[in-house]
């Protein structure tokens, strides 16, 4: 059980890191765009764009990557007091009635929407701006897909340690 | 029953917060599960939820709140590459000197800082784990010492470019534009984060001011709290001011350029944050902690820290949403504006636009109890777009409500039991500090940020003046 969290637990991770450089590339492209503007009074609209579509890829791909690091912000006044079991119940009922169905709902509610942004091949409403909004929509979905994948090697992590016999600190 | 569902909501959203799973989850989820019981009992309007896609597509596409990931960026790699540590080590050399110099260093520190984090908790850590092993060293008391930090790591929120004031900004802007519409204006001006940010300079730079006092006043008086300074080494003067002008310097000039070009108006909040970012960047390569390991923990920390924040503004989302299908908002409408009816003529109510000051004592009330289990980001996107258009509606200026909130809850995160600054800095202080002292130590700190809040209300230009002189 443990080894198949495992395989899933990188599929997050792999993603993550390599969305991770995005950010850098964001510096670099804003950072060009200031300088073409006041340096040259010239600017481009796919390369704005290009910002926006790499700064939702690493908050949406980088969500679930997050939580395999635990880097989601928690309310911890009780939690942190808590012993590991304690910590793995929270996680066990939080992952199956909170993380699954907000992520199906997230999911199901965006299915048609993305759907109907292919089926027009919606480009950007600007002259010269790029041509996926299709594909940057369907990044919600890839979003969800990730979270799902990341949430049951949680679930399975928080299985393997309830039920191992090990004794809690 | 069904009017009262809003309310419930929001009960069982704070209960399920206090089990500790991620605030995002917990909004959404519990949010979700009463759409769930509002469709079962026919008392929520399904159609509210159809708008999900097109909120977040909006997050997704907001150029104002793609400054978030580069000023974390920025932040990151000077917290990275050292910057904060030799920043306070050579300041404290610099004003060692004086009596309660070090604890001056601490707060100047704390706001150099402050304009690059945003995030309450990380401040308060790095800042503790920083400054007070040394000020216990050289014998401040445990209360001075504690109450110093925090409210030096809470500053970060109000002192601009803070990522806080950002958020805040883009939220009352939206507010703004709904109030405005709400009565009739179809020509509504704007508020921009640039706004919030010359706002935020005055009061911020008077906090600093009075804390400073504050430490000196105490380093006059009382010799047990804040001790005579041994011996200070004249002869290496010369060669510490040089040192201090040298690790001082590059960070100044890079908050310096980044907020110039902001107020100036030369370049939006997000280009200013990548020129930062650049910066702190070139920074890191001139002081060669540019490695690539280092490169890598910063991109990967950026995206950590970026995710959890729009997760959250994802989950606050589906919340708002959901509270509003079941007319929470309205109900919230219809309880400040029955205050606003009840107000009496007392002396501070009239300083207000016409029946405002009951509804916004009210609204600061709430917000610092919420402070106590909610983080700022929570807070601004939960709580700020419920009850900002009501209040902007009764003719409350959107740049002092912005200012309002930010030291009210600077200040809630201060106050003793529930305040997340003292948990922050309880982890990481010694067992010799106990949590008294810091219980102790805030209290001054907190009657500071009680009287700025009384002035501001008082005299209101002193967040609104500059805006207006400056755009």
């Amino acid at each position: 059980m443990i080894k198949l969290a495992n395989s899933l637990e990188k599929i997050s991770v792999w993603s993550g890191q390599l969305i991770a450089w995005l950010t850098l590339f964001m510096v670099f492209v804003t950072f060009s765009i200031v300088i073409l503007r006041y340096g040259f009074e010239t600017g481009s609209i796919a390369m704005q764009e290009s910002v926006v579509y790499m700064h939702a890829l690493v908050f949406l791909i980088g969500i679930p990557y997050t939580l395999k690091y635990d880097g989601h912000v928690r309310v911890d006044i009780f939690y942190s007091k808590m012993t590991a079991r304690g910590k793995a119940w929270v996680n066990l009922f939080g992952t199956i009635l909170l993380l699954f169905p907000v992520t199906l709902f997230i999911a199901w509610i965006s299915w048609d929407y993305v759907i109907a942004s292919w089926e027009l091949g919606e480009e950007s409403g600007e002259a010269g701006g790029l041509p996926g909004v299709y594909l940057l929509k369907s990044s919600i979905l890839l979003m969800t897909l990730l979270l799902i994948i990341q949430g049951s090697s949680q679930l399975l992590v928080n299985i393997a340690f309830l039920t191992s016999k090990t004794e809690e600190h | 029953m069904a009017a009262m569902m809003p309310l419930f909501l929001f009960a069982a959203v704070c209960m399920v917060l206090l089990f500790g799973y991620p605030v995002a989850l917990s909004l959404g989820g519990t949010a979700l599960a009463f759409a769930g019981i509002g469709l079962l009992t026919d008392t929520f309007d399904p159609a509210f939820l159809q708008a999900l896609p097109n909120r977040i597509y909006g997050i997704m596409t907001n150029q104002t709140l793609i400054a978030v990931p580069l000023f974390v960026f920025m932040g990151v790699m000077l917290e990275r590459s050292k910057v904060a540590e030799e920043l306070l080590g050579t300041m404290a050399d610099l004003f060692g000197s004086l009596k309660g110099g070090l604890g001056v260093s601490v707060i100047l520190v704390g706001m150099l800082l402050a304009a690059s984090t945003g995030i309450v908790g990380a401040t308060v850590v790095t800042m503790g784990l920083l400054s007070l092993p040394i000020m216990l060293k050289r014998g401040y008391h445990p209360s001075i010492a504690t109450g110093t930090i925090c409210a030096a790591g809470t500053l970060g929120q109000i002192i601009p470019p803070s990522i806080i004031l950002i958020l805040l900004g883009e939220v009352l802007s939206a507010a703004y534009q709904q109030a405005q519409l709400d009565m009739g204006i179809f020509a509504p001006e704007t508020l921009s984060v640039g706004d919030l940010f010359v706002g935020a300079l005055i009061p911020g730079l008077l906090l600093v001011l009075f804390y400073i006092l504050y430490l000196v006043f105490i380093g006059l008086m009382r010799d047990d709290l804040i001790p005579k300074v041994i011996s200070a080494e004249t002869t290496q003067s010369e060669h510490i001011l040089y040192r201090s002008i040298k690790a001082l310097m590059p960070p100044l000039l890079l908050i310096i350029a980044v907020l110039g070009s902001i107020l100036s108006g030369a370049a939006t909040p997000t280009e200013a944050a990548a020129v930062g970012a650049m910066g702190a960047l070139f920074l890191a390569l001139g002081k060669q902690e540019l490695s690539w390991s280092v490169l890598k923990d910063v991109v990967q920390s950026t995206t950590q820290v970026t995710s959890m924040i729009f997760f959250i503004f994802i989950g606050a989302a589906i919340f708002s949403l959901v509270f509003r299908g079941f007319g929470g908002d309205e109900l919230i409408a219809e309880f400040l504006t029955g205050i606003s009816e009840n107000d009496a003529d007392s002396f501070l109510a009239q300083l207000f636009p016409e029946g405002a000051f009951g509804p916004v004592l009210i609204v600061m009330l709430v917000m610092f109890l919420l402070g106590f289990i909610l983080d700022f980001i929570e807070i601004t996107f939960v709580v700020v777009p419920i009850i900002a258009p009501v209040l902007l509606t009764m003719g409350v200026d959107p740049v002092w409500l912005g200012i309002m909130i930010a030291i009210n809850l600077q200040t809630s995160f201060l106050t003793p039991p529930f305040g997340f600054a003292l948990f922050y800095l309880r982890g990481v202080a010694p067992k010799t500090v106990k949590t008294m002292d810091i219980y102790r130590g805030v209290i001054p700190f907190i009657i500071i940020q009680l009287l700025m809040l009384a002035a501001l209300a008082y005299w209101p230009q002193l967040a609104t003046w500059l805006p207006e002189k400056v755009f």
